[in-house]
């Protein structure tokens, strides 16, 4: 048994450059039955690797075009690669298709597709090479599906540009952090770059995981000569390289693209040497696919995302409605938040479900990391599954049987936990007490195989207005955590619940617990004074080195008491009505006006004789050509902050004028247009579901029965997506919809619209409202 | 790339018919060319040959061809990160997503065709499929041929390249050809043929 990360392992070199040198380019994984003695044969020119990777690239359900069923292809591909006498690994590319939510392919179908290679090919083979992904998504899909549907050794192989990222914006640190969390053998880098270029990313990835690492570069960087693609690197200096990275500590070498078995026989005299040994510094670390955030100094957690106390979030988490959900994290992203908190623990919902969705498209919009938190076990799961990185799960606590459900999700998935220092009895009231619970979570995770740096402690806040004597308790508590070596979190604004001013000892609160120790503030961040004494703590504490970061946010800060005039200061974007606001679009003194507007009259009166009237005047100048699209766009914009403030005080019922469906239908993901049509209707005070884009006929259907909308209006611009169009039209027609039906986009015109069956062809927003208002 | 360059190409994309646009929208535009910059990464590959490919020697294409010593099939994107930035403003502020899409637009051609330059100045503009009633379709010929995947492109089965800021096409070489509205896409919905307008020639440097 070949045994990673102690002795070098040599991978074998290119098949595809090969494969074009045969003329057997066009239809790679097709040779492996058409000519099988020529791959065998490749692979015996490899024997001097000590693994042989199958010819098998492009074999999954999503990208395979071939003639051959994939389940004979992969197993006389198997059979082809024994040829060589070595060790065999099953070869695993990527799909070729884009994930969600930038493409249109699901996580799961993904998953499926590399499910049924794993399922058949476990038996035959010594392990899996998942290699040349470029997305981290995509790349955790298929490490899970290879885990769960076979029980092999796992390498994971990402590429990275010239930029030192994958394709998709991940750094070296986040893909070691992920794939290391997901438990694979050995992880790194191939293809795309030669050994030279490639410098930077394997040193990073030697210098932040413990897990073996890969090296498998390309033959340096192709020339272009007479429109073919030419490797010039020679051998010596391949090997070079090769044994330089060896001495850095890579465990498994081998050669990508235009690489050929003499450089394979060349490096194999690295098989078998002692791996060198490094000193990896344990951090806490979690982070999205493009993010990373280490728990140290103070990190700000934001906690919008969780019902508890919030009326209209649990009413969006009980509707579905993701739009809201979606503004409040990306509000918290915009305030400063490291990462977010994400609850949707609501009474009689599916709560995993609604889980992986908010998961879904918060991460769409937002690239935090994310907690999840929740304490029912299949939410959890659901949550970290679907989060494309590493999460922090809130939480565990003391007591065994929470632990037994959620550190093995913690350890499958390579999360951090937060564990609170409770158990059954409640929250001791000492701080040595408290100290004593983290201990056992400590030891009882180490016993679950997840290690002292993936454990965060929370030493709980309880109200100063009722248990007063207690807020020292969990402060000293910090104090005594720390010891172990761990990190910390408080939900500091529990401690003012029930005083007046609530804010001051929050604050006052926050800068207590910082000092002795508080890593991770669970708390508002659009709370400026929070936020401001985080920011002015780091440069008391010296982690605000020169306090650069601080004179950054502050520089221009003038105190409360002249900041009208700093504001209108030279600037022409003070205005002082709301018609004016709307007509010149300025959004960010629509809700402040309109609240002096309502202090005046009545809020009908404001929405048809101020709102409605100054987005008349703008339609006008925008159809007569004197105004244009990013200023209809704003005063739109400025319009429907204004309503959200009428809506609040209209009795419910009236606060709306009706509800309208948008989608992009399947097969496009083009979305502006309408979400151009969005802002406008919601400007007008109609109620928007948006179903998003890439939206499949069922789903259009399925709203319609839910929300006997108004008005559905389907988006589509390219002429393929418009039979898509026309397949939900037809659909829904069946579902006996005798909705209006608007269409748009740019390929659509009356004629087309008619054709397939839509009601209304409006050729932009403006229109759309003005058909719409004479069917109100 | 600087902001001359791309200038009258936004205004286009915005839907200002050869006016310039306000001095707000005109810093708006400045300050998204500077935010682009940090997330672009833009690609570009491509393959000559020398020998028409079956997919080719079809109309509207053998007219476009026609008279040229040699091809070259090109693919290229700005990278997955626009798509995210454009995303994440529809959040914050519709109307600077607005205006970084059409930014992004505009550099997207712009770097492409200062990459072309390498293919000297004998060579007709990029021709896409869905240009001049060719089939949308026919990208996936393109893709069989020039593997784009590695650099970041992949193709839905409706015929979408993603990521959004990506194109793929076919340039002539050995003989001049710029573009006119009859190989457009949107000829017969043109906004600006209607006001007997075009695109492109305001945009010409």
């Amino acid at each position: 048994m070949l045994q990673f990360g102690e002795k070098i392992i040599v991978l074998d070199g290119a098949m595809g450059t090969r494969l074009e040198e045969l003329g057997l380019a066009e239809r790679p994984e097709d040779a492996n039955m058409t000519d099988a003695e020529a791959i065998k044969s490749i692979h015996r020119e490899y024997s001097a690797a000590d693994i042989i990777l199958t010819n098998t690239f492009g074999l999954n359900k999503i990208k395979y075009k071939g003639k051959f069923g994939i389940r004979e292809v992969a197993l006389k591909a198997i059979e082809n690669a024994r040829a060589a006498g070595k060790a065999v690994f099953f070869d695993v590319g990527p799909t070729g298709a884009m994930l969600k939510p930038i493409g249109t392919l699901s996580f799961d179908e993904a998953y499926a597709a590399f499910a049924e290679i794993a399922d058949i090919t476990r038996d035959f083979v010594d392990g899996y090479f998942a290699e040349t992904f470029s997305d981290l998504y995509e790349m955790k899909a298929c490490v899970l599906a290879l885990k769960e549907h076979a029980d092999k050794p796992i390498f994971a192989s990402m590429t990275f540009d010239a930029s030192g990222r994958t394709l998709t914006g991940s750094t070296p640190e986040i893909v070691a952090n992920t794939l290391a969390g997901l438990g694979v053998d050995a992880l790194g880098v191939n293809c795309s770059l030669g050994p030279k270029e490639m410098y930077n990313v394997v040193k990073k990835l030697l210098d932040c995981s413990p897990v073996p690492v890969i090296v498998e570069p390309n033959r340096g960087l192709p020339v272009f000569n007479g429109g073919k693609t030419e490797y010039t690197l020679t051998v010596e200096e391949f090997d070079s390289y090769i044994g330089k990275y060896i001495d850095m500590g890579a465990a498994i070498v081998g050669g990508c693209c235009g690489t050929n078995p003499q450089f394979i026989n060349k490096i194999s005299k690295y098989s078998g040497r002692s791996v060198a040994k490094r000193n990896i510094e344990p951090k806490t670390i979690i982070n999205s696919s493009t993010r990373l955030v280490e728990i140290d100094g103070v990190k700000i957690c934001g906690e919008r995302l969780n019902p508890t106390g919030k009326k209209k979030l649990k009413e969006a988490i009980v509707a579905g409605d993701f739009d809201y959900l979606v503004d409040e994290a990306v509000k918290q992203q915009e305030a400063g938040a490291d990462l977010l908190d994400v609850n949707v623990g609501v009474p009689k919902i599916d709560e995993p479900a609604v889980m992986k969705n908010t998961v879904e498209r918060v991460q769409e919009y937002v690239d935090l990391p994310l907690q999840i938190d929740s304490s029912n076990k299949d939410a959890i799961e659901a949550g970290v599954r679907y989060f494309n990185g590493v999460p922090l799960i809130n939480s565990v606590n003391g007591e065994e049987s929470v632990m037994a459900r959620v550190f093995p999700i913690a350890k499958k998935y390579g999360a951090v936990v937060l564990g609170l220092t409770m158990d059954e009895r409640g929250v001791p009231k000492t701080a040595v007490e408290r100290f004593e619970i983290a201990k056992r979570i400590i030891k009882r995770a180490e016993e679950y195989g997840i290690p002292r740096h993936k454990i965060m402690i929370d030493t709980l806040v309880l109200t100063a207005s009722a248990e007063q004597s207690l807020v020292k308790e969990t402060v000293e508590a910090l104090r005594l955590v720390k010891t172990l070596g761990v990190k910390t979190a408080l939900g500091v604004s529990n401690v003012s619940f029930g005083l007046p001013n609530r804010g001051l000892l929050n604050k006052t609160f926050l800068t207590m617990a910082m000092t002795c120790g508080l890593n991770m503030p669970i708390m508002n961040p659009l709370d400026g004074e929070m936020t401001g004494a985080v920011k002015a703590f780091a440069v008391l504490s010296g982690e605000d080195e020169n306090s650069e970061k601080y004179i950054d946010i502050y520089k221009d800060f003038t105190p409360m008491a002249n900041s009208v005039a700093a504001v209108s200061k030279g600037e022409d974007k003070s205005v002082n009505n709301l018609f004016d606001c709307v007509k010149r679009g300025i959004k960010s003194q629509a809700a402040a006006l309109c609240i002096e507007e309502l202090k005046k009259s009545d809020p009908m009166i404001v929405v048809n004789d101020v709102l409605i009237k100054a987005l008349d005047e703008v339609g006008k100048l925008y159809d007569s050509g004197k105004l244009f699209l990013p200023q209809l766009v704003a005063s739109a914009e400025a319009a429907k902050t204004a309503f959200a403030e009428v809506t609040k005080i209209l009795p419910q019922g009236e606060s709306t004028k009706g509800e309208v469906i948008l989608a992009t239908v399947k097969g496009d993901v083009h979305d502006i247009g309408k979400n151009i049509v969005k802002v406008v209707l919601q400007s007008h005070g109609y109620s928007v579901i948006d179903l998003g884009k890439d939206v499949p006929p069922e789903t259009i259907v399925q709203a319609y029965k839910k929300y006997k909308p108004l008005a559905i209006g389907l988006s589509a611009l390219m002429t393929t997506t418009v039979s898509s169009m026309e397949e939900t039209i037809n659909k829904l027609r069946s579902a006996g919809c005798e909705t209006s039906i608007f269409v748009g986009g740019a390929v659509l015109n009356g004629e087309i619209a008619k054709q397939i069956g839509a009601d209304y062809y409006t050729k932009d927003a403006l229109e759309f409202v003005k058909v719409l208002e004479t069917l109100v | 790339m600087n902001f001359s360059d791309v200038k009258l190409s936004i205004y286009t994309y915005l839907g200002y018919k050869g006016i310039a646009a306000d001095a707000q929208t005109d810093e708006e535009i400045g300050q998204c060319l500077g935010e682009l910059e940090g997330v672009i990464r833009f690609s570009y590959t491509f393959k000559q040959l020398d020998v028409l490919p079956e997919f080719l020697s079809k109309q509207p294409y053998c007219d476009f061809l026609k008279g040229c010593k040699y091809i070259v099939l090109c693919a290229t994107t700005l990278g997955v990160e626009v798509d995210r930035r454009i995303k994440y403003l529809s959040k914050i502020d519709m109307r600077k997503s607005l205006i970084f899409d059409a930014c992004a637009s505009a550099a997207l051609e712009c770097l492409a065709d200062e990459y072309e330059g390498k293919f000297g100045e004998e060579r007709t503009y990029r021709f896409c499929p869905g240009y001049g009633g060719s089939d949308i379709k026919d990208l996936q010929y393109i893709f069989t041929f020039l593997r784009p995947e590695k650099i970041g492109i992949s193709l839905t089965d409706s015929g979408l390249m993603l990521p959004q800021k990506s194109m793929a096409g076919i340039i002539g070489i050995g003989k001049k050809m710029q573009k006119t509205c009859a190989e457009c896409i949107n000829f017969s919905a043109c906004a600006y043929l209607k006001d007997g307008k075009k695109c492109y020639s305001s945009v010409k440097k």
